[in-house]
């Protein structure tokens, strides 16, 4: 045990005395909370999304928008839309006129055959499809739309959402609001979060286990230490460093954004409970566990960095599927058969899990089971690539081989 | 009890066999040497010895039995391929391989001093070990593996990368060492410092063990039948002496068999010749070496 904490000591102390680990950790939300900060200068007011989009675009234009109706259609906007949000003009040259005079930000020219062919044209001096629109577009759907209902507010609303849904889940972590879109792309989102954060610490270990052994101090510590303590000291000191990391870039940006004048707040249409956040602690550590293992021992077969880099997709692979299908399986049948299938099989656990996890309606004992299985999965890979380090020297400057790594893997070597 | 004990060892690397049937012993507080040309299997010999390699036959005894976690803080090894990390200040390098061994950082740091003074290093203590030399690094390498007073020395290679200076000075350390009553296995290909330094020696050629002994009886073993004589005056024709050879500054007598050098010695003193050196020719220990390595000598 003793040994197990001087390596995870000497990897802490190594990674955090790097001039490079201090810029990523610190400069990463400096950098991010610097332009929000100046943003946040720029227009308190505005959402997180309107201030992303002002990036691009520059200040919201608050000009008015002009349209030509040339089918007839809208006789009158309704009252909810705010005055002076859209100015009516005869016909397409005068719309034109009023843009080129700057009178309006741009304009709609809805056409004779709209009702035939449902087309409108939007035009705006510039191009930009990362500008914000602000609201006027959907504003303008909707005087559209009331009178395509001929002028009938309530009767429009109702085609627009004709189910109120009072929905009540009898699941103990609550299903998403499934109209939401936001809610639907959370197990998107969380795939992508995982995959990150486990293949970013792990690959911390590919990197250190290769210089290593580029630097043949490999040799000198295995006279002092056993395999498995070296490996154990590793995973342990990057895990570390892996999750304060995370940790602290959460942490950091929540609390500069607060002090820029943001908030931080998920949408209520996502509904990640506590319980959430503890599985993602247990499926990011087994995780994490697993992939720097195989990491470790892919650095240690591979004479150097750059052969071992090139395998590492093969190794990810079964994390990569889960992102994959994540947009469609994920999504839209989380707790179907092949979510579930994913989220029990060790080595996509820890990515598919979480998916499922995020989208709601796991029963209890599925959490569980991949935890289990992909704790024992853990623990059988940490023997396997510990053995592999007594195999490392032996294979010393030998081309890596995915043949001779899997061999080695189910400890025929 | 010896320190180490191999018994008829076997290890194989795919179809090449590294090691075959190597049996050898070395004697607590025993300087011996460990000799043989490139890709003989010396450094899998090493690797067995320190439970690093599995062999697939035979048996290894180290410090009184097989090797355990314990054994391991009293065994220092300098492999061929040097091994430092080489992002860190060479005092923290120190810190941690010495930690590893059970030392204190204060411990690390009270013996360090020493060795870094010796070795001429202080001044590159808080450098970063790329920044050194390769031969400073060698020196480094050299302290890291004496930092915790091993009782078993396995140094490999331990003059390659230093100038005469330091070669001396590494020298005169593993005597020291082997005064104290530390048990040293020299591997080496510069038969000079083997010779130096060993009273013992082993010598492994295509995995397999060809000479083995004490230094001396191998040296006589290969002696050829002659006698090295050291004088000023003209050496007449003797019995007995089959062929007279100047060798820098001497005189080699090649012996007809049957032959003793006392016969010769006889002759030499009756005829008045003033003798300053009179011995028996014995090979030098390069040149054992190559007549073994190319296919002269015997297994043993």
């Amino acid at each position: 045990m003793k040994k197990i904490l001087l390596v995870l000591k000497n990897e802490l102390t190594t990674i955090i005395s790097r001039p490079s680990f201090w810029l990523a950790l610190v400069g990463l939300p400096l950098v991010g909370a610097l332009i929000f900060t100046g943003i946040g200068a720029i227009n308190k007011s505005a959402s997180a999304t309107q201030t992303v989009s002002q990036v691009f675009s520059g200040p919201q234009d608050t000009r008015p928008e002009g349209y030509a109706d040339l089918s007839g259609i809208i006789r009158q906007i309704p009252e909810s839309v705010p005055p002076a949000t859209f100015v009516a003009y005869p016909n397409e040259t005068s719309t034109r006129q009023a843009l080129a005079a700057g009178e309006i930000s741009a304009f709609y020219i809805v056409p004779a055959d709209y009702i035939q062919k449902g087309e409108i044209t939007y035009i705006r001096p510039d191009f930009n499809p990362l500008a914000s629109r602000g609201d006027q577009s959907n504003l303008f759907t909707w005087v559209v739309q009331v009178n395509l209902a001929g002028g009938d507010i309530l009767f429009t609303n109702l085609v627009n959402g004709p189910l109120k849904v009072d929905e009540t889940s009898l699941a103990v972590i609550a299903s998403p609001d499934e109209n939401n879109p936001l809610a639907l792309w959370t197990p998107y989102i969380i795939t992508i979060i995982f995959y990150m954060l486990i293949v970013g610490s792990a690959s911390l270990l590919l990197s250190n286990i290769s210089k290593e052994k580029e630097n043949r101090v490999i040799e000198i510590l295995l006279t002092s230490v056993t395999p498995r303590q070296l490996l154990t000291g590793k995973i342990l000191g990057l895990g570390i460093v892996g999750l304060g990391q995370t940790v602290f870039w959460f942490g950091t940006s929540y609390i500069l954004l607060n002090l820029s004048g943001r908030t931080f707040q998920l949408p209520s249409a996502i509904h990640l409970p506590i319980s959430f956040l503890a599985w993602g602690l247990v499926f990011f550590i087994l995780g994490y566990a697993v992939y720097a293992s195989l990491m470790a021992g892919l650095g240690a077969l591979a004479p150097n960095l750059r052969e071992a880099s090139q395998a590492t997709f093969v190794i990810t692979i079964p994390l990569i599927i889960p992102l994959f299908l994540s947009s469609s399986i994920f999504m839209q049948a989380p707790n179907g058969t092949i979510a579930t299938v994913l989220s029990l099989f060790p080595l996509s656990a820890p990515v598919a899990m979480m998916a499922r996890l995020s989208a709601g309606g796991v029963a209890w004992w599925q959490p569980l089971l991949a935890a289990a299985l992909l704790a024992a999965t853990a623990v059988l890979i940490v023997r396997a690539v510990a053995g592999m380090f007594r195999a490392q020297a032996l294979l010393s400057g030998q081309a890596f081989k995915l043949k001779t790594y899997l061999r080695a893997l189910a400890g025929k070597m | 009890m010896p320190a180490v004990d191999l018994s008829h060892i076997a290890k194989s690397f795919g179809p090449v066999k590294a090691v075959d049937d190597v049996s050898f012993s070395i004697e607590k507080g025993e300087l011996f040497g460990l000799l043989g040309p490139n890709g003989a299997g010396k450094t899998t010999c090493l690797r067995v010895m320190l439970d690093i390699f599995k062999p697939e036959s035979g048996s290894v005894a180290i410090l009184g039995g097989p090797m355990n976690e314990s054994k391991k803080d009293r065994i220092g090894y300098m492999p061929e391929e040097r091994g430092l990390y080489q992002d860190i200040p060479l005092e923290r390098c120190l810190t941690y391989l010495g930690s590893l061994k059970g030392l204190s950082p204060a411990e690390v740091k009270q013996r360090a001093a020493g060795y870094l003074e010796r070795f001429d290093l202080t001044a590159h203590k808080t450098k970063k070990v790329k920044e050194l030399s390769k031969g400073m690094q060698q020196k480094a390498q050299v302290i890291a593996t004496l930092l915790y007073q091993p009782e078993l020395l396995i140094v490999d290679e331990p003059f390659a990368g230093l100038d005469p200076v330091n070669t001396q000075m590494v020298m005169d350390l593993l005597r020291e060492q082997h005064a104290q009553g530390v048990t040293i296995i020299l591997c080496s290909h510069q038969m000079h410092q083997v010779e130096e330094l060993c009273d013992r020696i082993v010598l492994i050629d295509h995995g397999k063990v060809m000479l083995y002994g004490a230094l001396d009886d191998i040296r006589r073993q290969f002696s050829a039948h002659a006698v090295t004589v050291r004088t000023g005056d003209k050496i007449p024709a003797l019995k007995g002496v089959e062929r007279i050879e100047p060798v820098n500054g001497t005189v080699k007598l090649h012996l007809s068999p049957g032959t003793q050098p006392q016969e010769v010695l006889r002759s030499l003193v009756a005829q008045n010749i003033n003798l300053e050196q009179f011995e028996i020719s014995m090979p030098t220990l390069d040149e054992i070496f190559i007549r073994v390595v190319q296919g002269e000598g015997a297994a043993a």
